[in-house]
């Protein structure tokens, strides 16, 4: 059970900030960028590619962010210059990326040595404790992120992205620049997935190009389970950054007890579609649950405070 | 002083399909006045509205704003000086959001937005004073969802985002069409009273001939993108509902003297 819940945290917590780039567009922009498909892998890429070049692991992985987020400005590029909707934009680059990272790479699969990665000290350690420092590592990074990203929410141009996801046409109307705020978004979503890849990529000792497949759906099934749990909304900013944190390790315990059960590795994907369709269906299943008890709690509020006019 | 000069609003130029929005538009705002415009659908007043608030860019023409001409600028940057109120009253706050959240939003107006916190204690505070003085209880509500107010409620709290960077062009495009009649009645008020607290340029497009005889000190009627009508504070407080009715329905063609009509506006 404690491997299970290991094998988890290190699998999972590298995704903890791809979906956080996921959210950010999906949620926070409501739109799809699929771009991250192809930045992911180009994140991993450059943080090999620099790693095999004997860049300290630290500098390495802020590569592979800075790799993944160029690759989400050029996607903002396409939009813009093109006028062709973001879905579009980042399909067109999560396919042309696939050449570029084999470009990066010069080879399907670049191995590391065991020397110069985040986690290369805990060699010595057994399976269990070096899983735990590895995990511990990990979390480091992600609560930096998170908190980062939480906080990021709450200036001015945090609350300016939020608002242009839920009302361009306000937002605009308040003096906000919907245009730079689309760059900015996919920027900052690309990069999170560059940072995340570059974590996994550290971690298991080599990048694939192709270890980007599947990505978006995998993020969205994650946002989706989150929700379940943790309700975020958005102006609820410690739940945004909880849901993406409760969502990703939900999905990653999925796959592990899958895996655990004795699930070949090929039918993880399917897996994976599965969950997206359980959290959909639990969503809606069980969203008239939710919204009951909160009807509840706020007829309960409303009594206690009879300022409110009539009824939205 | 807000100036449209010459302007023309054309969709689909040279199509089949072409629209004419506004015809040779010219009217000056006067800093601070209140103007009220009726018109009937497809009359030009949202698409007058439009062109100030920089949502449309004129085909042809220019707009000047206290000097400057500010034709070529989109909405969001004319955000510092112009505030708009819209129709529907979803559309002028983020449902989503918090109330301190899009009140936040409006304080950032006319200025770029960085990394300072949106939502302060000092912030909050001055959000309170102002919600406060609604009288709907909002200032103790500042953490609650917008999407859980009442259609009146936002469209009050839209007016308050509006007052809030002390704009110096003040926008209500029908604002009041979607309110049942008490709630209309409490928005009026206010409408009334921001103007007055604001002191800024106020453009309010309106349905209601009552509201736009009984308000401000200008009315302007349109008809198929034109002004065909501009009555000052005298000639409108001499005006009749039955009287301003007639004027809009006796339109149609017989205002093809242009040439009388800019006279008119240009004084």
């Amino acid at each position: 059970m404690i491997q299970v819940l290991l094998d988890m945290l290190v699998t999972g917590l590298p995704l903890v900030p791809v979906f956080l780039g996921i959210y950010t567009v999906f949620r926070l922009r409501a739109d799809f960028d699929l771009t991250v498909e192809g930045s992911f892998v180009l994140g991993g890429a450059v943080c090999a590619l620099t790693l095999v070049h004997g860049w300290p692991s630290w500098l390495a992985l802020l590569a592979g962010m800075a790799g993944a987020a160029a690759a989400g400005a050029v996607t903002a590029l396409i939009h813009l210059l093109l006028r062709v909707p973001v879905l579009l934009a980042g399909l067109v680059m999560s396919i042309g990326l696939f050449s570029v990272n084999l470009h990066v790479l010069d080879t399907p699969t670049l191995s590391l040595g065991t020397e110069g990665t985040l986690f290369s000290g805990f060699g010595s350690l057994s399976g269990r404790q070096a899983d735990l420092a590895t995990s511990g590592v990990m979390a480091g990074v992600v609560a930096v992120v998170l908190v980062a990203f939480g906080l990021f929410l709450r200036t001015e141009l945090g609350l300016a992205l939020r608002a242009t996801g839920v009302n361009a046409r306000m937002a605009r109307s308040q003096g906000v620049n919907d245009r730079r705020l689309t760059v900015l978004a996919l920027v900052l979503a690309n990069g999170l997935a560059g940072l995340g890849a570059s974590l996994a990529v550290q971690y298991q000792g080599y990048a694939d190009v192709n270890m980007g497949g599947g990505t978006f759906v995998a993020g969205v099934g994650a946002v989706l389970l989150g929700e379940l749990f943790v309700r975020p909304s958005g102006s609820k900013l410690v739940r945004i950054v909880g849901c993406v944190l409760v969502g990703t390790l939900a999905y990653r315990l999925v796959l592990v007890g899958a895996l655990r059960v004795g699930l070949p590795a090929g039918d993880l994907r399917g897996v994976t579609a599965l969950t997206l369709l359980v959290a959909i269906a639990a969503e809606r299943y069980l969203g008239a649950l939710g919204g009951l008890t909160r009807t509840l709690a706020r007829t309960a509020r409303s009594a206690r405070t009879p300022i409110r006019q009539e009824a939205a | 002083m807000l100036r449209l000069d010459d302007i023309d609003l054309i969709y689909n130029a040279g199509r089949v399909d072409e629209v004419v929005a506004l015809r040779n538009l010219n009217v000056t705002f006067e800093r601070g006045q209140f103007v009220t415009v009726v018109g009937t659908n497809g009359a030009g007043k949202s698409s007058l509205i439009q062109t100030i608030s920089g949502a449309a860019r004129p085909t042809r023409g220019r707009v000047h704003l206290d000097g400057r001409d500010v034709t070529r600028l989109p909405d969001h940057r004319r955000a510092g000086w112009i505030a708009r109120v819209f129709d529907d009253p979803r559309a002028g706050t983020a449902p989503e959001l918090s109330i301190e959240d899009n009140l936040a939003l409006a304080m950032a107006r006319g200025r770029a937005r960085g990394l300072r916190f949106a939502v302060t204690a000092r912030r909050r505070a001055v959000m309170r004073e102002h919600v406060a003085g609604l009288g709907l209880g909002l200032e103790n509500r500042l953490a609650d969802r917008v999407g859980l107010l009442s259609a009146g409620q936002r469209q009050s709290l839209t007016m308050v985002m509006a007052a809030l960077s002390a704009p110096s062009v003040l926008l209500l495009d029908e604002h009041l069409a979607a309110l049942d009649p008490g709630t209309t009645a409490t928005v009026l008020a206010l409408t009334t009273e921001l103007v007055r607290e604001l002191g800024a340029t106020t453009v309010m497009v309106t349905h209601n001939m009552d509201h736009a005889l009984a308000l401000g000190d200008r009315l302007l009627v349109m008809s198929r993108g034109r002004v065909i009508a501009d009555y000052d504070g005298t000639e409108k407080s001499e005006m009749t509902v039955g009287g301003l009715i007639d004027r809009i329905t006796g339109a149609g063609d017989a205002v093809s003297d242009r040439s009388a009509l800019i006279e008119k506006v240009a004084s």
